[in-house]
């Protein structure tokens, strides 16, 4: 077997025992293959209502979320030839947020639910038509290009809050901002689950064409690979499944940053080689920390977005350490 | 296969960068381009690879036009190693070179695409650094790991851009003796060279460009005249048997 296979299967069994241990994870002491057994069957017991209801929307979010994450991190940073590219760099999650946060400022969301994930799809989407509006052609355009709409996302988030008539909404929405899978619904997993599965159908099909990136536009395209083609591919993959993520689990950064970083000294630096293995281990890694946040440690529940964030930071400040004094 | 151009022209921001071009790379040769800097030699070799759309005229390869061939089949056809490659961050040299095996994922086996890998890295002389870094390498070992992906795309043309403009004296003879037995095997060479003496020695034809245009087309012999650099380069020469030296500027004027 090879190491690789051998690092996917790794990953995979963790992936697997920590859906598990987040279905058996909660205040109710129930039984989680009762709970399983009850709902198929469709016999409405308090263990069915609480596994179906409250657990599984949560394990699949945390895991789909979190494997898109991962994924359009490493898609994103084989794209861009840079390993700080994160969905949150680029600006697309901000996007995604802000549109959320204006339906939900306006009002519109109370009035009918399904707008704030479609508001925070659209945002997430405009976010990537003006990436490509404004990227005709090099890399570094593209990565400016990020750190504007991130900016101008992040502005335009202080300013709702500012004119938030409210403290309460404005609370809401600061709460929502960092993250959480605590209320998500199986509404929630129906709303989601299209973009983060055809997302991640687009990123994952990007392998070659990355690995041909990685010797510069010209070779690639001499090669027979098209970067407009490949830029297509990730910059939509992304949006889809980032903006179906935000909409659903609000800011949650970077796990697209970390997995990448930590698994390139495992599986090699291919672009093609990091797409699974990130995706696999973005998954664990939100499910890991979505665990964490359940632990009775103070009264109330840590967010989730705040704990990624925390184990994120430390690796950004790392990369750029290792990253200082290299010609741009 | 036999790589021509055929009255090339291409203007870009009211520059003309290349003017009414006409030649062929044949099978078995080794095609020096020279010419001073900004003669357009990158710019044309840009065009040869399908890289940059000429205004007017065409590039055939065995006679089908370049740029309405299928992507894929020209990456098989065609390899180019360009002046200045991104430094393939982390990656092994194995892996580097494996990469030039990309076009013929539908059309290779995995035996021939190793057989493939193997061949260039010994062809090179980095076999030995096959599992190395890349960011652990110097200078001249990059460009001949670059030398090797291109290499390993096994295509009957091969577009080199100065490839041996970071190699030492010793690197820069192997490299030009690798296309030499590159093209006795019956595959085009166009190769980008500033090395006077070396492209007099290894290339089997020289085409000289000035401005944009074709200056002159042909043997060292015929090409490497006193009157071809006084106009072209702007220098006299002194001639030491094959070797030739730029000595003094004829005039002041071009050059400033």
């Amino acid at each position: 077997m090879s190491r690789y296979v051998l690092i996917v299967a790794v990953l995979g069994v963790l992936v697997l025992a920590l859906a598990i241990l987040s279905l058996a994870a909660g205040p109710a002491g129930i039984g989680v293959l009762q709970g399983l057994s009850d709902m198929l069957h469709g016999r409405e017991t308090i263990a069915a209502t609480i596994i179906g209801q409250i657990r599984l929307p949560r394990m699949i979010l945390a895991l789909l979320v979190g494997g898109t994450l991962g994924l359009s991190g490493a898609a994103l940073q084989g794209l861009v030839r840079n390993p700080l590219a994160d969905p949150g760099v680029l600006g697309i999650s901000g996007c995604g947020a802000l549109g959320a946060v204006l339906v939900f400022y306006t009002g519109v969301s109370a009035v009918w639910a399904p707008a704030l994930p479609l508001a925070a799809l659209s945002g997430a989407g405009l976010a990537t038509l003006l990436l490509l509006a404004l990227t005709r052609g090099g890399t570094l355009v593209l990565v400016l290009a990020g750190a504007a709409l991130g900016s101008m996302s992040a502005a335009l988030l202080a300013l709702t809050l500012n004119l938030v008539p409210s403290p309460y909404a404005s609370y809401e929405i600061m709460h929502w901002l960092m993250g959480s899978l605590s209320r998500a619904s199986l509404h929630d997993v129906l709303i989601a689950l299209p973009g983060l599965l055809i997302g991640s159908g687009f990123l994952l099909g990007t392998g070659r064409s990355l690995d041909a990136l990685t010797l510069g536009e010209d070779v690639a395209h001499t090669m027979g690979f098209s970067l407009r083609a490949v830029q297509w591919r990730v910059v939509i993959g992304t949006a889809l499944a980032v903006g179906s993520g935000v909409a659903v689990a609000g800011g949650i950064g970077f796990v697209g940053l970390v997995m990448p970083h930590l698994l390139r000294p495992l599986v090699g630096a291919r672009p093609s080689r990091l797409l699974l293995p990130s995706a696999l281990g973005g998954a664990a890694l939100l499910l890991a920390a979505d665990l964490f946040v359940r632990l009775p440690v103070s009264g109330t529940e840590l967010q989730l977005g705040v704990v990624t964030s925390l184990i994120g930071t430390p690796v950004f400040f790392w990369q750029v350490w290792r990253l200082r004094g290299r010609p741009v | 296969m036999i790589l021509q151009t055929d009255t090339l022209s291409l203007t870009l921001q009211g520059n003309r960068l290349l003017h009414d071009i006409t030649l062929d790379v044949r099978p078995g040769e080794v095609l020096g381009v020279i010419g001073p800097n900004g003669a357009g030699k990158s710019t044309l070799l840009r065009v040869m690879a399908g890289l940059l759309r000429p205004e007017t005229g065409r590039v055939l390869l065995d006679g089908q036009d370049l740029f309405s061939m299928p992507p894929e089949q020209r990456g098989r056809h065609l390899a180019y190693l360009p002046q200045d490659a991104p430094a393939a961050i982390g990656m092994s040299v194995r892996d580097v070179v494996t990469l030039g095996r990309l076009p013929h994922r539908r059309t290779a086996s995995a035996k021939q695409d190793i057989a493939a890998v193997q061949q260039a890295l010994e062809a090179v002389g980095m076999r030995a650094f096959a599992d190395r870094s890349c960011a652990s390498l110097s200078g001249g070992e990059r460009a001949r790991v670059l030398l090797a992906r291109a290499l390993a795309v096994e295509a009957p043309v091969l577009l080199a851009d100065e490839p041996i403009a970071a190699l030492d004296p010793a690197q820069a003879l192997t490299v030009m003796e690798l296309f030499n037995r590159y093209a006795a095997q019956g595959q085009a060479v166009a190769v980008v060279l500033h090395d006077l003496a070396l492209a007099a020695r290894f290339c089997t034809r020289i085409a000289v460009l000035s401005e944009g245009a074709l200056a002159s087309i042909g043997t060292s012999s015929d090409v490497l005249t006193d009157a071809l650099f006084a106009e072209v380069y702007g220098v006299a020469v002194r001639r030491c048997g094959e070797v030739v030296v730029p000595w003094s500027l004829v005039s002041r004027n071009r050059v400033l």
